[in-house]
């Protein structure tokens, strides 16, 4: 395929899985607000109010980790259910194009989330030049990991109920245990030890840290960007080479 | 002559985790020319779709070598890719979209235009009658107008050689025929599909070959005239009425059916046993066996031992 044939491919998966079921089901946009929106919530009650800071920098990186979440599950539901990924295999589409037009397709349902996240964001004034390019960057990857892991184990997983099963697993690891809606320091000795082989905790750690939220020097943040890009790194690299885009 | 569409030599596959370790696929070798129908038979179980998979690179195979025009399945994954398209065997159109919307996406996803897609949409939707639905969403449509949404959908692609598994199961009579004119206008534009059905009938109409599976292995292989011509008794004489069943077993192979009996015989003998039906005021008829009975011979035999109508160790 060319480049344009790349493109217009990419589109079209966009539209397919994005833009057109919307037209049908409207209350899926209100459905991604939901999860990340009822958390932000939560900890402005719990902590009255002391904490909601971090509920929007956690806020904006669950949004964007749930868009992984969401791919895995359309992924193995077109799979197994449709053949989908046969018709696409049999094609001459290829499998990062499909993926990547997929995991955009998500991201179009992550649309409110992110802009609800980013008023608050920069009505709270957390907005610097600084803080917006680490958000930008640090979004990108999870968004990035996110998506490699979710087309990886979709390509592994024998029926949709597998993911549902998995998923709060995943968002045990990626999600609840790392602190991303409160600092590192909060948690005990062993849970951050815990928490250091989650890339969420990272992430966290450089937005946290870009808004004045802790306290980080350079060489931990070099520290923290190498980690994260090497995880997400990491992860492209299973899904390029362990992904059973042919079946076994 | 044009090299074939697809080679396959010796194609084995064993599904990993398979607990008897049987073959689903044992050595199969076949030949696909360009440009033609090629219908691929056989009982459920019998390797059919294992090997439509592997050719369209969806399966990987465990030995053997296949080549699909002139690239090998292994290696050469992306080069065939850019010039076939499947329908696999229980795919489902997306339900949130519109019949038009399946077609016209699929065309864009392989790189046409807008323009392109479009027109050869609505050739396609026309050729298989679904303009009339083309605005309904899938998960609206019944059974048989989603199996023929995805019919529609690749062949009004572009690609050279075309998968069909099972394309037309489900489908009511009019709507297989409608399909069957769709697949021949394909072949006539030089494309090759490769087909697999249970309906005899549309084997036979549609393929200029066809082979016959049986347990991984490749059991008959050949124009349908050439299948016919291996078989032992290549007619087939109906008889109704009161006749003894021993006076017709110098004609041929007689079996009992429901109000008389069905007698499989060289040519010469049917003739005489219609003349001999005739002169008792029989009603009979006759005519040449139908792939059908090719089928239950072949693969009947290991249910029914006594019935020899195709010739043992007849392939080549
Ligand atoms: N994914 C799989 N894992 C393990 N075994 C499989 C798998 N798919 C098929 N088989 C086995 O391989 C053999 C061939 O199956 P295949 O689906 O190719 O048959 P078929 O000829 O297409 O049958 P049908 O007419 O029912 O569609 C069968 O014994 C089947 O049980
Ligand atoms: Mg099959």
């Amino acid at each position: 395929m060319s480049a344009r044939h790349r493109l217009r491919s990419l589109g079209t998966f966009v539209l397919l899985n994005g833009l057109i079921p919307i037209r049908t089901q409207p209350l899926y946009l209100v459905n991604l607000l939901a999860s990340p929106l009822s958390f932000l919530f939560f900890l402005t009650v719990v902590s009255h109010g002391r904490l909601i800071g971090f509920g929007i920098t956690g806020g904006l990186i669950l949004t964007m980790l749930s868009a992984g979440t969401g791919l895995q599950s359309d992924l193995t539901h077109y799979r197994h259910d449709l053949k989908f990924q046969d018709v696409v295999v049999a094609s001459p589409v290829e499998a990062p194009v499909y993926v990547a037009g997929m995991a955009l397709s998500e991201l179009v349902y992550s649309i409110p989330g992110l802009a609800v996240f980013v008023v608050l964001f920069v009505v709270d004034g957390f907005a610097t030049p600084t803080s917006v390019a680490v958000v930008v960057g640090v979004l990108l990857l999870v968004w990035g990991f996110a998506t490699a892991l979710a087309f990886t184990l979709a390509t592994y997983f024998q029926d949709v109920r597998e993911t549902f099963m998995f998923s709060p697993l995943i968002s045990l690891v990626l999600t609840v245990l790392p602190p991303v809606y409160y600092p590192l320091s909060y948690l005990p000795g062993w849970a951050q030890f815990v928490a250091r082989f989650s890339p969420t905790t990272y992430a966290a750690a450089l937005v946290q840290g870009s808004v004045g939220q802790a306290t980080v020097s350079l060489s931990t943040a070099a520290v923290d960007w190498g980690i994260l890009g090497a995880v997400t790194a990491a992860l492209f690299l299973v899904a390029a080479f362990k992904a059973r885009w042919k079946e076994p | 002559m044009a090299e074939p569409a697809i080679v396959a030599e010796g194609v084995s596959k064993v599904y990993p985790g398979s607990r008897s370790g049987a073959p689903a696929l044992d050595g199969l070798s076949l030949e696909v020319p360009r440009g033609g129908i090629y219908g691929l038979i056989g009982r459920n179980g019998a390797g059919k779709t294992t090997f439509v998979r592997i050719a369209a690179t969806q399966l990987a195979m465990t030995s053997g070598t296949l080549r699909v025009l002139g690239q090998d399945v292994r290696t050469e994954e992306r080069a065939i890719r850019a010039r076939i398209a499947c329908v696999p065997q229980e795919s489902r159109p997306l339900y949130f979209l519109r019949t038009e919307e399946v077609v016209y996406l699929y065309l864009k996803m392989r790189g046409m235009t807008s323009a392109d897609a479009r027109r050869r949409t609505h050739d396609a939707l026309e050729e298989l009658s679904l303009l009339e639905v083309r605005k309904r969403l899938v998960s609206r449509l019944s059974g048989g107008l989603r199996r023929r949404t995805l019919c529609a959908m690749v062949l009004a692609s572009d690609a050279d050689v075309m998968f069909l598994d099972e394309p037309t199961t489900g489908l009511d009579p009019l709507a297989r025929r409608e399909v069957w004119e769709a697949v021949r206008r394909a072949s006539r534009e030089h494309r090759t599909i490769l087909l697999t059905t249970h309906y005899l009938d549309e084997a036979e109409a549609l393929s200029g070959r066809l082979a016959l599976i049986e347990r991984g292995q490749r059991r008959l292989e050949g124009t349908p005239a050439e299948l016919r011509a291996r078989v032992r008794y290549p007619y087939r004489v109906t008889l109704w009425g009161d006749v003894p069943r021993d006076q017709l077993a110098s004609y041929g192979a007689v079996s009992e059916i429901e109000g008389g009996f069905l007698v499989f015989a060289r040519e010469p003998e049917a003739r005489e046993l219609a003349r001999w039906a005739l002169e008792r005021g029989l009603r009979l008829s006759m005519g040449p066996v139908s792939l059908e009975d090719i089928f239950l011979e072949v693969v009947g035999r290991s249910i029914d031992a006594d019935a020899p109508l195709a010739e043992e160790g007849a392939e080549a």
